[in-house]
C-alpha cells in the first residue's frame, strides 16, 4: 500500500517527577545545596517567569512560566502541573504534566500525563500519552527521522544562540539568559 | 446527531475481530516510511503499536470540539460551505506538511453531517498521498449509537476495542455504502466488513 509515487508507557521512571522529601527537621539541609533545589533536580517555582533561554545539565522542574527556549539536552525535564511553557523544548526525556505549547525534542523519551496541556510536535523514540491529556500535533516515532532531527538540533544549535539580557543561576550547572521576574 | 435516549448497560468492553485493521497492519510491517493522521485522540496503545513501524502520527483529536464546529459550520443557512473548509483548515494540519499515507477515522464520521464529513474528507484527500488508505467505522445495522465517539484502540491480537464505557444513546445516521461513496470527499470504497458489533468496518482508497 502506500506507493508514494508522488509523493507511556506508564513504566517511565518519574524520578523527576517526584521532588525528594525534606529532610527531617533535625537534620538541616546541606549547606552546599543551591536555592531553587529539591532534592537533586532544580526547581523553577510557580511565581517566576521567564522570557528567554534556559540551559543547562542537571534534571529541571518547571512550575512557572517560560517562554522562549529550553535545553538540557543531557538532562530530565519535567514541566509539573503549574508549570506553562511557551517554547521548543529539548532535554534528553520530557514529562509533562502541566502545559506546553512549542515542539518537544527528546533524545529518549517524552510522557504526557493526564492533566497535561500540549499543542506541538513531539519527535522521541519513545513517546506515552496517559488517557485523558489534550494533545494536538505530530508524534514523529520513525528512528531515522527522530535521529536525522536530533543531530540536526545538536548542530545548528536551532534552539538559538546567547539572548540578550542578564543570567541567574538556578542550579550549579542550569542558567538562565532573557528576563526573570516573578 | 441526535436527543439522547436509554443508556446501554454497563458491560466490559468488546473486543472486535477487525480484518481491515488487521490488513492495515500487516501493510505496516512490510517496511517503509508511513504518515499516520489520526482523527481521534493519542492512545498509549495505538502509539506503541505504531511505535514498531517507521511512523509520524499526526493527532487532530477531532472530539475535543471539531466535531461540534464542524456540525455548526455545516447547519449554516448562509456560506456553509465557506465556513467548513475554513474549519476543515483549522482543525488540519499544515498542507505544507508531509503528505498522510493512511487515515483512521475510527467513528468520527458517524458523528458529522453529510456536509461536515464531505468537507472533512475533502481537506484530508488533499493532504493525502495517491492510493493512501483510511479506515473508518460505521454504525450500520444499530438504529442507535453512544452521544459520543468511542475511544477506539488495539487490543490483544490486534483487536479493536472502545474503551469509552456506557454513554447515552442517539439515533444513528447509519450511512450506507452508496452515501459513503458520495461523501467521502474523493476516497472511494475499497473493502467493507460487517463486524460482531454490527458496525461496518470501511476501508477507503484515493484513487491514482
Amino acid at each position: 500500500m502506500f506507493e508514494r509515487d508522488k509523493k507511556g508507557d506508564r513504566g517511565f521512571d518519574d524520578a523527576t517527577d517526584r521532588a525528594a522529601p525534606p529532610p527531617p527537621r533535625s537534620q538541616p539541609a546541606p549547606a552546599s545545596r543551591p536555592a531553587g533545589h529539591s532534592g537533586d533536580v532544580a526547581v523553577i517555582g510557580r511565581s517566576i517567569q521567564i522570557n528567554g533561554d534556559v540551559r543547562g545539565d542537571e534534571d529541571l522542574r518547571i512550575e512557572g512560566d517560560i517562554t522562549g527556549t529550553v535545553q538540557l539536552k543531557n538532562a530530565n525535564l519535567t514541566i509539573g502541573r503549574e508549570g506553562h511553557v511557551k517554547a521548543d523544548v529539548y532535554a534528553k526525556s520530557i514529562t509533562v504534566d502541566g502545559t506546553t505549547e512549542g515542539d518537544l525534542y527528546a533524545t529518549e523519551r517524552v510522557h504526557v500525563h493526564a492533566n497535561a496541556n500540549v499543542r506541538g510536535n513531539i519527535t522521541a523514540p519513545k513517546v506515552g500519552i496517559e488517557e485523558g491529556c489534550r494533545f494536538k500535533g505530530s508524534i514523529e516515532m520513525d528512528q531515522e527521522e527522530v535521529d536525522k532531527a536530533l543531530s540536526k538540533v545538536n548542530m545548528s544549535g536551532k534552539a538559538g544562540g546567547p539572548a540578550k539580557g542578564t543570567e541567574a543561576r538556578i542550579g550549579p550547572t542550569n542558567a538562565v539568559k532573557g528576563a526573570a521576574g516573578s | 446527531m441526535g436527543r439522547a435516549t436509554a443508556r446501554a448497560p454497563m458491560e466490559k468492553p468488546e473486543a472486535l475481530n477487525a480484518p481491515l485493521f488487521r490488513s492495515i497492519v500487516e501493510q505496516l510491517e512490510a517496511g517503509g516510511r508511513h504518515v499516520v493522521l489520526e482523527l481521534g485522540a493519542a492512545s498509549t496503545p495505538m502509539l506503541e503499536l505504531l511505535g514498531q513501524f517507521r511512523c509520524r502520527v499526526q493527532i487532530a483529536d477531532l472530539a475535543d470540539g471539531g466535531i461540534e464546529q464542524l456540525n455548526a459550520a455545516a447547519a449554516l443557512e448562509d456560506g456553509a460551505a465557506a465556513a467548513l473548509a475554513a474549519t476543515t483548515e483549522a482543525l488540519l494540519p499544515s498542507r505544507e506538511d508531509e503528505p498522510f499515507d493512511l487515515v483512521f477515522c475510527w467513528d468520527l464520521p458517524n458523528y458529522l453531517k453529510p456536509a461536515a464529513v464531505s468537507a472533512l474528507m475533502q481537506g484530508i484527500a488533499a493532504r493525502t498521498q495517491l492510493r493512501g488508505l483510511a479506515h473508518a467505522l460505521i454504525v450500520y445495522s444499530e438504529r442507535s449509537m453512544p452521544e459520543r465517539p468511542g475511544r477506539w484502540m488495539p487490543g490483544e491480537a490486534l483487536r479493536l476495542v472502545d474503551k469509552s464505557g456506557a454513554a447515552p444513546q442517539v439515533p444513528a445516521p447509519r450511512y450506507s455504502p452508496e452515501d459513503l461513496g458520495r461523501i467521502m470527499g474523493g476516497f472511494a470504497i475499497d473493502r467493507g466488513r460487517l463486524l460482531a458489533n454490527g458496525m461496518q468496518e470501511m476501508l477507503f482508497r484515493l484513487p491514482a
